[in-house]
């Protein structure tokens, strides 16, 4: 079962938007998104599916011709590649969240190419503008917001949206949140599984169908628990959120192992459920403005998760790829909390969907010798 | 540098020194609390409420002509602050983090009462929140909610029709989120905003820009530019800082006085104009001279840039019945006219026919992100209407990558090659 478990979970991270493109039937049913900042839970509610457009190592020669470079990343190059070739053609909508610049210019620049006649056939184009200030009106314009989306994407779906559709989905969510925090758990002090292997895994989370996804990530916890502990440096990945597992092989060549990543397609993208309230519009809006984790979440906020992530690492990798505009802003801070907690650290500058660079592989040498060589308590 | 034309020119530079000599003088002689915030926010309320507001932007670029940006930004780089992260913003905070790493301009900024920014770009709130540590003082923050549908011709609609311009729901968020400011504003002062007062000066912004709007004209309609685009932009933004008020007002005037004169009486910025150029993007603060560079060789004038044009379509609000309603309408929206697609790019086009424009010259700022968006559009539309185009890769206060001699060779090439021929 484990090994059958693995590798769907591993099918479901990798294939859904690949294989967009090649039966509408299929498509029709699903909704493409560019960062899990959306409600995942209003997709299937409305009874459509939840497919990411993440980085990857493919060419992006038609999204080249139409985003300037250096300032879009490979995840949103890859859709807007896929938007000009056809492939996203008969999916029901693409919902870009608010959760940085280049997400709510991908959106804007999408319906200009579509305007201008560029992207011949592409479906609605809607944008999930989430505020993640923490006041009253911010809550309430949120809450407003994912309403509006709810709205929207049940009528694409053709279909009502009940506030009791909308409950269901969020406790089902919750069911393999639950079983994604069981899985995540397996890494922390002692790891039974490689970072690379996992955040496929972890990552599903998102894809699946809730329920599926629990029975398939509670199996592959019970095949995994009695695994032998990896040996190897223990290095948490952080700045800004990596899409895929290939700078976790690139560290774990060199002999380490990935415990955890400050990204929501890692452990702390499940680490805390939905609250199930009267309102379950607010509860969503009130979840995702202070769970997502991207280039708009406050600082403080980042740095709490962060703090609550470092746990038994030993060594930092920070992610700085050329086209972030915030979260270096946050190096100050992360510096001076990693020599606190007296944890040493490097920056990476390649782009995390290609793998290292041979000067980050060399970073990522240098670090793993200056760690410490087993884990100590550290304070909070 | 060359040499001023106008007296308004002065008279601006010389406001300017004297109103920041005054402020220094106000917060560390007499106490009195001050503002520093990006361009964007509403600077009537910080004036009505008697807490003078020093732009982020404007402090940035007098840096950067003062040739002090190169220290400051080395010293932030040396702290692991990436190079690709964006400067213009942020300059201010590192003559802040890093004081000892290069010479402020006139002393340099005494520590403000208040930080208040609006989140645009993704990097706003983490500069000013290093920033407001690196003071030790509070940071009010203006979310921003993002505009889903963009009608087109948007500066048919600002002036009459802001209402259609900017989605309800965005409105009335920003206008709370003005209240809250408003009612921060008040507890510091400790004096109560009069919203007649607010309707009046924001009637008062409008006659300003209307000001604006008939210069903007003159130099459209004029056989040659009468005035420089350097000297544009010094009026303009002098008085944008301070507008509504009397000064700002009766500058305005001034400045379009001296130009209709100029107009009147045939006088051109630069006698041999035959080519009038364009310029996309924010100023070039550490090399204006650039400006002037194309004058002698090609005859080449910088006759437009957005900001003399941008204070009439961009500020101008008729029906004040509502006046927080008028400025969170000019607030939501504000710089998004001159980046998103498509709005950006057809202002940029009609701009460009207005003041029958022969080439346009486009920044390229690579690490001022969210402003470098939006020109792929841009530089299509100027292209499709006649008007070649010119790509500058340049960062507007950071000169450590700029190579002036070879950017200027560029463009002589491109001029020659492009546009004489």
């Amino acid at each position: 079962m484990s090994a059958g478990a693995i590798d769907e979970l591993r099918a479901e991270f990798d294939d859904p938007f690949r294989k967009l493109g090649r039966d509408a039937a299929r498509d029709r049913g699903m909704v493409v998104m560019s960062w899990p900042s959306v409600p995942v839970e209003l997709v299937r509610a409305a009874g459509l599916l939840p497919v990411f457009a993440r980085g990857r190592n493919t060419p992006t020669p038609a999204a080249d011709r139409v985003l300037e470079p250096g300032l879009f990343p490979n995840r949103l190059r890859q859709l807007v590649e896929a938007a000009l070739t056809e492939r996203l053609v008969n999916v029901a909508a693409i919902v870009l969240p608010r959760s940085s610049d280049p997400d709510y210019k991908c959106f804007l620049y999408l319906r200009e190419l579509a305007r201008r006649g560029i992207a011949a056939a592409l479906p609605p184009v809607l944008l999930f503008d989430l505020l993640h200030s923490d006041d009253q009106d911010a809550r309430a314009y949120n809450a407003d917001r994912t309403r509006d989306l709810a709205a929207r994407l049940a009528d694409l779906a053709g279909r009502q949206l009940r506030a009791d559709d909308v409950r269901s989905a969020i406790v089902s969510a919750n069911r393999a949140r639950a079983a994604a925090r069981r899985l995540h758990s397996l890494r922390n002090d002692s790891p039974r599984i490689a970072g690379a292997d996992v955040l496929p895994l972890l990552g599903a989370v998102w894809q699946v169908e809730p329920e599926r996804y629990a029975a398939l990530a509670n199996a592959t916890a019970d095949a995994l628990a009695p695994r032998v502990p990896l040996e190897g440096r223990r290095v948490l990945v952080a700045g800004v959120p990596v899409d895929t597992p290939v700078m976790h092989a690139a560290i774990e060549a060199e002999g380490a192992v990935v415990v955890a990543e400050l990204s929501p397609f890692g452990g702390c993208g499940t680490s805390v459920d939905v609250e199930t309230t009267d309102d379950p519009f607010a509860a969503l809006a009130g979840h995702y403005a202070t769970e997502s984790i991207d280039a708009r979440l406050p600082v403080n906020a980042l740095m709490r998760k962060l703090d609550a992530l470092l746990g038994t690492a030993q060594a930092v990798v920070l992610s700085q790829p050329e086209e972030d505009a915030s979260f270096g802003w946050d190096y100050p801070r992360v510096r001076e909390l990693l020599a606190r907690r007296s944890i040493p650290h490097t920056v990476l500058s390649g782009d995390p969907a290609f793998g290292a660079t041979a000067a980050d592989r060399q970073r990522v040498r240098s670090l793993l010798g200056s760690a410490p060589a087993r884990p100590e308590i550290r304070g909070g | 540098m060359a040499e001023k034309q106008l007296q308004s020119t002065l008279a601006a530079a010389a406001f300017q020194k004297q109103w920041f000599g005054d402020l220094r003088r106000r917060v560390f002689d007499e106490r009195q609390p001050y503002a520093l915030i990006q361009a964007d926010v509403p600077f009537e309320l910080f004036d009505l409420l008697e807490i003078p507001a020093v732009s982020n932007q404007w402090w940035s670029s007098l840096v950067a002509a003062k040739r002090q940006a190169p220290a400051f930004l080395a010293a932030m780089s040396a702290d692991g602050i990436p190079d690709q992260l964006c400067r213009y913003c942020s300059l201010g905070l590192a003559t802040t983090r890093y004081p000892n790493a290069g010479e402020a301009p006139w002393g340099g900024l005494p520590a403000p009462r208040m930080l208040c920014a609006r989140l645009t770009c993704d990097c706003i709130h983490r500069v000013f929140s290093l920033w407001a540590d690196a003071f030790g003082t509070e940071l009010f923050e203006i979310e921003h909610p993002a505009a889903t549908e963009l009608p087109p011709r948007w500066w048919e609609l600002t002036r009459n029709r802001w209402r259609e311009l900017i989605e309800p729901h965005r409105l009335e968020f920003v206008a709370a989120t003005l209240e809250h400011l408003i009612e921060r504003l008040e507890s510091i002062s400790e004096r109560r905003l009069d919203r007649a007062q607010l309707r009046e000066r924001l009637a008062r912004v409008n006659r300003q820009e209307e000001i604006f709007d008939a210069t903007r004209q003159l130099i459209a309609a004029a056989p040659a530019t009468p005035v420089r685009m350097t000297e544009q932009i010094a009026n303009v933004m002098a008085t944008q800082w301070v507008r509504g008020t009397d000064w700002a007002v009766a500058h305005a005037q001034h400045f379009h006085d001296e130009v209709r004169a100029r107009v009147d009486s045939g006088v051109a910025a630069y006698d041999n104009e035959k080519l009038r150029l364009m310029w996309v993007g924010a100023g070039l603060w550490h090399d204006t001279d650039f400006y002037t560079a194309f004058e002698d060789s090609h005859g080449a004038v910088f006759v437009w840039s957005m900001y003399l044009a941008f204070g009439p379509d961009g500020y101008i609000r008729y029906g004040l019945e509502d006046p927080l309603a008028a400025l969170a309408s000019r607030t939501a929206s504000f710089n998004e006219f001159l980046h998103n697609p498509p709005w950006a790019a057809e202002w940029t086009v009609a701009q460009a026919l207005e003041h029958r424009i022969d080439a346009a010259l486009v920044l390229h700022p690579k690490s001022m992100k969210p402003s470098a968006t939006g020109r792929i559009f841009i530089e299509s539309a100027l292209e499709q209407a006649g008007i070649p185009v010119l790509a500058v890769e340049a960062d507007v206060v950071d000169a450590r990558a700029w190579d002036p001699v070879a950017a200027r060779k560029t463009v002589a090439t491109f001029l020659d090659q492009r546009v004489l021929q």
